[in-house]
């Protein structure tokens, strides 16, 4: 079970961590920008992860988070290692958007929420289902544009 | 020794065909009706979501989707053990009867009136290549203007279609349960607007063109008559409150009509390009066609507006071209007075949609008569997903190659017609063309497996 | 005002502006008194697929089929509508061969044992395939307009497992190829695309051939449903007036302009009528659209 205190401890430190990425962001070091807003997606992920993992260990429901970082409740809850969920194929291949799952993709070792992307109506896109892993079909078709950054990570693949 | 001619392409029809015909003393002594295009949607839609062959089959044909869309609901509506409301079958079957409208306009003024109006030739499609053009000139202006004036009109059937079903050609409104969206007020208002202008034109105009036509080319009353087999799966029939508006499952042959069994449908291909795994075989040493041979009992049928005319009652004059020609424009009358009795019983606003699901492990079958005569649709269901799927169009059954002796129905039909100038053998093209070929229909594979027998039809 | 003319007292720019005006018209006249303003040659070729293109064409309303063929083309073929068969048929057909002509194609070119698969007619008593025609007759156009799904791209008659060998035009020409892709081709996508020929000559096309006129922006874009699909208020069966998102609707990947066209004289689409767009009007269509309808998909919370 973890600790209240623990827990807060954790929460502070991401806290700041996203203060030091929006304060290098709003200095204008443009050259940096990306490696900055990506260290803050990770903050952000982990700090969803701490409070998953104090709330179930704690039983305690959970609030939504908003809008475009929203991780759907999965039927079971996926192992964290270092604060990362992770999937094998076997456990992706739930994520098909059907039946209740949310729609997951795997593109280059993370895995992507896509339930709710425009691009993804019916969990499929242009002949691709969702709970697969999908790096050849992205690099063949979308290599080099900027489309990962903008999807919500929900963890990696193992 | 008969001369051997060669019709390649015959115009004015959808799709590709070539008429060979024998001709010894002014007459057809033998004749081969030849699809020659093939794309293979059998085997197309194995492995696809059953729900989307309603839109897929339609992609068939262009001019008769509508159709297509109407055999695939109901084929798998018979697959879910689904019973539409009287409201849902209503609402499709306007529909359907719409497309109806918009194909007899069009086949009669662009497909068939070519034949026997000279349009102006200042426009190079309507360069004439015979002489055996009859009206007298007032008559025959009269005849072009009303060629632009369908337009128009047939144009407009199309549009009643789309208030419905969404778009056409290719609707998105037929589907399991009727249609997807509400015959709210405006639009039910709208669909009879636009349905009383059509009846104007088919009573006012259409109908008399076809009777002038008649009257200067009556020898056709004569020609084409074939085996004079009819044959209709039935269509606006069987509706709980209306009974029948048109015409039930029915055969006629020998001065008999009988009851349609549908266990009784067989379909040979020994003169198709079809190997005996019904893989195509363009190589195959008899074949001539893409077209498989259909038979009932073993016999050639008819279907088409002649039948449905015939077995329904409503015109008995004759089996010949212009008998057949002059059924399919009295049929838009009767079609259009049809959509008037199921409009007149419509609900506003009623939504006949639910959430459905496909079944693991299924087999059903739509047989309806439509456009060009009867369409069946069979399909398998396994692991939810397309296993099998065959398709017998009406252009198959009027089309159709021989088996052994036995000709086709238009084979038969083509068969004994006079023909005057054997370098302008424009009796053939008008024969053909009282079927209203459509060969893109026509032409399929049918995979592993046999017709499926024990079902009811819908 | 002694002395001074009509011309003088006018500002400089109108005397520029009736100047050019009375140029352009002047030029016109002449043009058209030389002969060398023309209606051009219209070939209409049908290859293996539906023919629901030019019934679709048929549909077309301001411009119509008769303003198409009494105004702006000398029509020439269509093996729909043209009055002769036969041997005079395909040889009008290829009549214009060596002439200025405009290509309009729709169907797929059938590839599989050298197209025996679609036989289009036949010149001195040889088949004519598909393939042969548009080898024939699509080098020399001075445009070559595919029209429809199936010609654009192998549309619906190159569908998995592609029995033909089926493949869009611009597979088989060297040259540039218009594509207006569509189930069918709305028939106002292809009289604004032969207008603008007409008019000025290539439009602006997209980096896939498209006119841009018609194919710039994606239905989602323009959808009026949107509001539901940013609010997340998904439609669970066909019939609601909600977003269909969840029912597979691709208007989010297709850019075609249906959402303010519309169809048949504007009286409704797709969407409209409660189904869910399918795509049609995107490349891949129809194996990269599927599933068309769908149930059961989850909502993100």
């Amino acid at each position: 079970m973890m600790e209240l205190n623990l827990f807060l401890d954790f929460i502070n430190n991401s806290i700041k961590e996203i203060n030091t990425d929006i304060e290098k962001l709003y200095s204008n070091k443009y050259n940096n920008m990306r490696k900055t807003l990506d260290h803050l997606n990770s903050e952000v992920m982990m700090l969803d992860n701490y409070i998953n993992h104090f709330s179930t260990s704690n039983q305690l429901r959970i609030n939504d988070t908003p809008e475009q970082y929203k991780i759907a409740f999965a039927q079971q809850a996926q192992p964290v290692v270092n604060g990362t969920k992770t999937f094998t194929l076997e456990e992706l291949a739930k994520y098909n958007g059907k039946n209740g799952n949310p729609a997951y993709v795997a593109v280059n070792g993370v895995v992507y929420d896509v339930t709710n992307n425009a691009a993804w109506a019916a969990a499929t896109h242009f002949g691709l289902s969702a709970g697969y892993d999908l790096t050849n079909q992205f690099a063949s078709c979308h290599a080099g544009a900027n489309i990962l950054s903008m999807l919500p990570k929900v963890g990696t693949l193992i | 020794m008969p001369e051997k001619i060669m019709i390649n392409p015959v115009t004015r029809i959808s799709g590709f065909m070539e008429i060979e015909a024998d001709i010894a003393n002014n007459y057809v002594v033998d004749s081969k009706t030849k699809g020659l295009m093939f794309r293979g949607f059998e085997k197309m839609l194995l492995g696809r979501s059953p729900f989307d062959a309603v839109y897929f089959t339609q992609r068939i044909c262009g001019i008769c989707s509508t159709a297509h869309s109407m055999a695939s609901t109901l084929a798998l509506e018979n697959a879910m053990n689904f019973v539409p409301s009287e409201q849902g079958r209503y609402l499709r079957d306007i529909i359907h009867g719409c497309e109806f409208l918009q194909n007899h306009l069009r086949h009669f003024y662009q497909y068939t009136i070519p034949d026997f109006v000279k349009l102006p030739e200042e426009y190079p499609l309507f360069k004439v290549d015979h002489k055996d053009y009859r009206l007298p000139k007032n008559l025959n202006d009269k005849m072009v203007k009303d060629y632009f004036e369908s337009l128009s009109i047939s144009r407009s059937a199309h549009q009643m279609l789309a208030i419905l079903g969404g778009k056409a050609p290719h609707n998105h409104g037929v589907f399991i349960g009727g249609i997807t969206s509400q015959a709210t007020i405006d639009k039910i208002i709208s669909l009879k607007s636009i349905l009383d202008d059509i009846e104007k034109f088919i009573n006012e105009i259409m109908i008399p063109d076809v009777y002038e036509i008649a009257n200067y080319y009556s020898e056709y009353y004569h020609i084409g008559r074939g085996y004079g087999n009819l044959l209709s799966y039935g269509c606006f029939n069987n509706y709980q409150d209306l009974g029948t508006l048109y015409v039930n499952p029915l055969v006629y042959s020998n001065n008999t009509i009988t009851v349609f069994n549908p266990d009784e449908i067989t379909q040979e291909n020994e003169y198709a390009y079809y190997d005996n795994k019904n893989e195509p075989d363009i190589q195959k040493p008899q074949a001539y066609s893409w077209i498989k041979a259909p038979r009932y009992n073993n016999v050639p049928y008819e279907v088409g507006p002649l039948a449905r005319q015939w077995l329904s009652g409503n015109y008995r004059h004759g089996i010949s071209v212009m008998d057949r020609t002059i059924a399919r424009v009295l049929e838009a009358g009767k079609i259009a007075s049809i959509i008037k009795v199921l409009i007149q019983n419509l609900i506003p606003g009623v939504s006949v949609q639910q959430e459905y699901s496909i079944p693991e492990k299924s087999a059903g079958r739509g047989l309806i008569d439509t456009t060009r005569g009867a369409l069946g649709h069979w399909l398998s269901i396994d692991n939810s997903k397309i296993a099998f799927y065959q398709i017998i169009t009406p252009s198959a059954w009027n089309l159709s190659t021989q088996t052994g002796n036995i000709k086709g129905t238009a084979e038969q039909a083509i068969i004994g017609s006079p023909v005057k100038d054997i370098n302008a053998p424009v009796e053939i093209g008008r024969i053909i063309r009282s079927f209203d070929p459509c060969v893109s229909c026509a032409t399929h594979v049918y995979t592993d497996g046999k017709l499926i027998n024990s079902f009811q039809v819908v | 005002m002694i002395g001074l003319s009509w011309e003088d007292l006018r500002c400089p720019y109108q005397g520029n502006r009736s100047k050019t005006t009375a140029s352009l018209v002047d030029r016109v006249k002449d043009d058209i008194a030389n002969r060398r303003l023309q209606k051009k040659n219209l070939v209409w070729l049908e290859l293996n697929g539906c023919s629901g293109n030019i019934i679709s064409l048929l549909n077309g309303q301001n411009p119509d089929f008769q303003y198409l063929i009494t105004q702006m083309t000398n029509f020439i073929y269509s093996n729909s509508l043209i009055t002769a068969e036969g041997s005079n048929a395909i040889d009008q057909l290829f009549s214009v061969v060596g002439s200025d002509y405009i290509l309009a194609v729709e169907g797929a070119v059938s590839q599989k044992e050298g197209g025996v698969y679609n036989i289009i007619g036949k010149k001195n008593g040889k088949a004519v395939t598909g393939l042969e025609a548009i080898n024939k007759l699509g080098e020399n156009a001075s445009y070559v307009i595919a029209v429809g799904a199936c010609a654009a791209h192998g549309g619906v008659s190159a569908a998995r497992p592609n029995p033909t060998e089926c493949v869009g035009v611009q597979n088989i020409l060297k040259r540039k190829v218009i594509k207006l892709p569509g189930c069918p081709c709305h028939p106002d996508w292809f009289m604004g695309t032969l207008a603008y020929i007409l008019l000025y000559g290539e439009p602006p096309l997209d980096n896939r051939d498209r006119p841009l006129l018609f194919y710039s922006t994606t239905i989602h874009d323009r959808c009026p449903r949107r509001s539901y699909f940013d609010r997340g208020i998904f439609a669970s069966k066909l019939g609601e007036e909600t977003c269909m998102f969840k029912m597979g609707c691709r208007g989010p990947v297709t850019p075609i302009d249906c959402p303010v066209r519309q169809w048949n004289g504007h009286v409704n689409w797709p969407i409209g009528d409660d189904s869910p767009c399918i795509g049609c009007a995107q490349f891949g269509f129809p194996d990269a659209m599927e599933p068309f309808i769908s149930y059961n998909i989850t909502r993100g919370g």
